[in-house]
């Protein structure tokens, strides 16, 4: 039990005729404790009650967290298989009729056939997502490659880690959100936060991150808008959307030049220094200023904080990475902690905060499309070959690699991908560019979608499939530390619903790959085979048994055998996963956003979460206290800037870029720069900011620049005269 | 060991965890009974809780004429009693914060009652227990005293409501600024 100063020993309230099942939250990386108020007459989910034991969040939650329950039970919960039969009703909820399992699949199976029969096998593609368990993750990946033989299966990571993904890969060689726990976080003397609207995305870290300021440490956060972090930052560095690189290259030519940089780490641990010196000499104050929107004076007081500080934790999110460089971004703030040498120790690291419950363990194990199980590589024979063996196929019916998640729709739109089995995922509302992503849903010849709420996406599809909710289901998922987790099952499946796994072991029988599968009974089966899967990977999850989880509040991979208690602090013997031990100093050049304001667009739409809702909405806009607490978009403007367009606060305005227009209410706030606006995207339909929204494309990761784009205002109403 | 409900307003995120959360202690039926307000918002993000501070000698059960707000042994000031309570809504108008809240289908007053099946056996209230910033803090007085020294400010004075606002209070209340009087690390 790892027991910090948040830490009380409390015992939990036991109402009459309830039991409690410990699990986690449904919804986003920090995956907070919680326990499932279970009455023990009707076997139902009734409540919650906090997990005090729990070492990353000492029982406290969001509102998301707190009101997650009420999914399960939900009346919009879709009880049974739906199949639509006229196809002219796709984009509406209009048309579906219930129809049982067996129809649901045969029809699913033979679509599948006739398609792969005319057009070959690489006709259907799967779109998964992270927010469910590492066994239906690992399960997914196998499902595409082995059951339904395409080379097209990507996932919503794509538009979520990816590039923290990609750039963690290029600097340390190996991609754990973070390089420590975070009941290190209250314990260190800077934390330095870029482009985390933490209270809101991740809110149970905020105890920890105002302890630091309570102990006399620095808070320095970088943000285009004045969040709840950034209003009690010591340094809020309030830069332009999509000018990251400069300013972490601005913030690293100080450091040298200012005699911050730790020689013997960086001559003995890394590679890239000299290069990387000369390149950011350019990056004078003035210079990443003048780029950034930033005054020099922050910069260089935020690169003082952070140089002198004795232990500092680099951390960032969604604002750097949803860029068209977020993986260059990724490597650019790590390079500050590699130069400084301040990492590889307690207290002292890079952690990016992982959007989705399960973003880190479902971007490891084959759901991407050059991916296989353990972070292994579709490119890579040899891994390839680990993978066979397990799944019981031959190297040459291993497909290849497919495209990320945005260029499906591509192929989709141009027709060679006919068919699509999503999963997790709601692109309908979470994909940039949504006219042509809907378009290409639209036009697809045969879809079938998995989902517990008949979601935005769920009206493009011909079938649905009933899946469940996290708390009727077992498994692990790896949390933002790294940290492997279980999630335990609390009732049983509502109506017809099933889980993911059993869903597509039975299909795979349908599909005539029922020896792949058929083996697979339960949650816990999977488990077993995906350790094995992993095993010898660099996310190696083999001695992460579940029994071991339970004993040690989870386990930190790499764990690779049963005596392997796990990896809590990464690179604390200073070996990096490179081949030769050490991590990467990365020469960045400055590339602005791929859309730059201009007369007609003289806007920057940058584009977030609010706290009460999670991704698409799909299942926090049906909660009723998060939809009353915020049941609608809105766009934040500054004051001036409102003055410019004769706007007001709350008056219905039209937001439009070269791609899409949607009208939302204004909310007027200082807490924004002037040259920026800010929508959150948690919304469907015609409130969808990603009407607006660019697919420029970050040219490793394939991350859509969610976070900048060029924007219009136009004034809708005219102001009555009195 | 007793425990007290401790607000640090400087600390408050705006999440509405805690409105969210009050709904959960079993006694509450479903209907929160606390407050979160927007304390600047064309300004800036600065929130702030507010609860029923449990007032020694409350405002509300004074101003009851029919005895239906009780003060259980802890000093929680209870909510009105379903029996006695003639929906006069005085309560309301007494208290200093506006906390008491009425429903008007049952012709009854509600309001915070520190979780009370928690809160007698020293387990937090349930704003307390989920509060993700520490704004609400179930704490023993040694620790609040603790609290009190550390956000001494250098001008001698205290940021604080401590020990009371209007007259006083079993729950305590540190108002924004209290970061001013910490000293710096480096
Ligand atoms: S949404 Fe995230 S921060 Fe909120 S309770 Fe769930 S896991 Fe915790
Ligand atoms: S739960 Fe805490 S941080 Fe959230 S609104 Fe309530 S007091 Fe503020
Ligand atoms: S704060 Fe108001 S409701 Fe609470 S005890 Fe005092 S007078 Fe009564």
């Amino acid at each position: 039990m790892q027991r910090d100063k948040f830490f009380k020993e409390i015992e939990n309230v036991r109402h009459p005729n309830e039991t409690l099942i410990k699990t986690h939250c449904a919804y986003c990386g920090m995956q907070c404790g919680m326990n499932l108020r279970v009455n023990t007459q009707t076997n139902k989910i009734v409540g919650v009650e906090p997990r005090y034991d729990w070492p990353v969040n000492v029982g406290k939650m969001c509102p998301k967290g707190v009101t997650a329950y009420q999914q399960t039970n939900h009346d919009d919960r879709i009880l049974k298989p739906l199949i639509r039969d006229d196809a002219s009703l796709k984009g509406t909820t209009k048309g579906f009729r219930e129809a049982s399992w067996d129809e649901a699949y045969d029809l699913v199976a033979s679509k599948f056939k006739e398609l792969q029969d005319q057009y070959g096998k690489d006709s259907l593609s799967v779109f998964s997502g992270v927010s469910m368990t590492n066994e239906k993750c690992y399960l997914t990946g196998k499902f595409a490659r082995v059951a339904m033989q395409t080379r097209y299966i990507d996932y919503n990571g794509r538009f979520c880690m990816s590039s923290a993904a990609g750039g963690f890969l290029r600097s340390f060689g190996v991609d754990r959100g973070s390089t420590l726990p975070w009941t290190d976080i209250h314990e260190t003397d800077c934390l330095f936060i870029a482009g985390s609207n933490t209270a809101e995305c991740h809110p149970t870290s905020m105890f920890r991150v105002w302890h630091v300021q309570e102990r006399g440490g620095y808070l320095i956060v970088a943000d285009p808008r004045e969040t709840p972090i950034a209003r009690r930052a010591d340094v809020h560095l309030d830069l332009r959307p999509g000018t990251d690189l400069a300013l972490a290259n601005g913030i690293l030519n100080l450091l040298i030049q200012n005699g911050y940089a730790d020689e013997e780490f960086v001559n003995d641990h890394t590679n890239g220094f000299e290069e990387t010196k000369e390149l950011v000499k350019e990056f004078t104050p003035e210079y990443t200023s003048e780029l950034t929107g930033v005054s020099p004076e922050k910069i260089i007081r935020a690169a003082e904080i952070y140089g002198k500080a004795p232990n500092a934790i680099v951390m960032f999110a969604r604002g750097i990475e949803q860029q068209h460089k977020g993986v260059d971004n990724v490597s650019a703030y790590t390079n500050m902690a590699l130069v400084t040498g301040k990492i590889g120790r307690p207290k002292a690291g890079v952690a990016t905060f992982t959007g989705q419950g399960n973003g880190q363990g479902g971007r490891e194990h084959g759901q991407k499309s050059d991916l296989l199980p353990g972070y292994r590589k579709l490119t890579n024979p040899k891994h390839v070959e680990e993978v066979c063996q397990v799944w019981g196929i031959t190297p040459e019916e291993m497909p290849q690699p497919g495209v990320s998640a945005y260029e499906m729709f591509e192929l989709m739109e141009e027709k060679t991908i006919r068919g699509l089995y999503l999963l997790c995922s709601n692109p309908a509302v979470s994909a940039p560019n949504q006219n042509f992503v809907r378009k290409a849903l639209k036009g697809l010849d045969f879809m079938v979608c998995s989902d517990f709420y008949l979601s935005e996406s769920a009206e493009y599809a011909d079938v649905i499939l009933p899946s469940v909710t996290w708390s009727e289901d077992e498994g692990t998922v790896t949390n933002l530390e790294g940290r492997i987790i279980k999630i335990n099952k609390a009732q049983e499946p509502i109506g017809e619903s099933k889980p993911d796994w059993q869903i597509q072991v039975e299909l795979a029988e349908k599909l005539g790959r029922g020896k792949y599968f058929s083996h697979l009974k339960t949650a816990s089966d999977v488990a077993d085979e995906f350790r094995l899967a992993s095993k010898g990977g660099y996310a190696d999850y083999y001695g992460a048994t579940w029994d071991k989880i339970d004993k040690q509040d989870g386990v930190f991979w790499p764990c690779r055998d049963e005596n392997d208690p796990g990896t809590p602090h990464m690179f604390l013997d200073k070996k990096f996963y490179h081949p030769d031990g050490k991590a990467k100093i990365c020469a960045l050049p400055y590339r602005p956003p791929a859309e730059e304001p201009n007369e007609e667009y003289p806007l920057r739409l940058t584009t977030g979460r609010v706290v009460f809702h999670y991704l698409s909405g799909n299942q926090t806009r049906r909660i009723q206290f998060l939809r009353d607490m915020c049941p609608e978009p809105y766009v934040e403007v500054h004051p001036e800037t409102a003055a410019k367009y004769h706007i007001e606060h709350e008056e219905r305005v039209r937001l439009f870029s070269r791609r899409g227009e949607a009208v939302y209410k204004v909310k007027i706030t200082e807490a924004i720069r002037k040259d920026t606006v800010f929508v959150p995207y948690h919304f469907g339909h015609e409130q969808s900011i990603n009407l607006l929204t660019i697919p420029a494309l970050d040219p490793i990761s394939r991350m859509p620049e969610f976070k900048a784009c060029a924007a219009q205002i136009e004034k809708l109403e005219m102001k009555k005269v009195q | 060991m007793k425990k007290r409900l401790y607000l640090e307003l400087e600390n408050c995120i705006g999440c509405r965890s805690c409105l969210a959360a009050c709904t959960q202690c079993g006694g509450h039926e479903q209907r929160n009974r606390n407050y979160v307000y927007d304390v600047n918002p064309f300004v800036n993000r600065q929130t702030m809780p507010l609860m029923c501070l449990h007032c020694v000698n409350p405002a509300c059960a004074r101003s009851c004429p029919a005895q239906a707000i009780q003060i259980h042994e802890t000093g929680a000031v209870l909510s009105a009693l379903v029996e006695k309570c003639i929906g006069c809504q005085n309560c309301t108008i007494a208290c200093p914060y506006g906390i008491p809240k009425f429903d008007t289908e049952q012709n009854l007053m509600y309001k915070c009652d520190m979780c009370i099946d928690r809160s007698k056996d020293g387990i937090p209230p349930m704003c307390a227990s989920v509060c993700p910033s520490n704004t609400i803090q179930w704490l023993s007085d040694e620790e609040i005293e603790a609290k009190q020294r550390q956000f001494n400010l250098n001008n001698g004075k205290w940021v604080t409501s401590m020990p009371y606002l209007e007259g006083e209070t079993n729950v305590k209340v540190n108002l924004p600024g209290i970061l001013q009087g910490v000293t710096k690390l480096f």
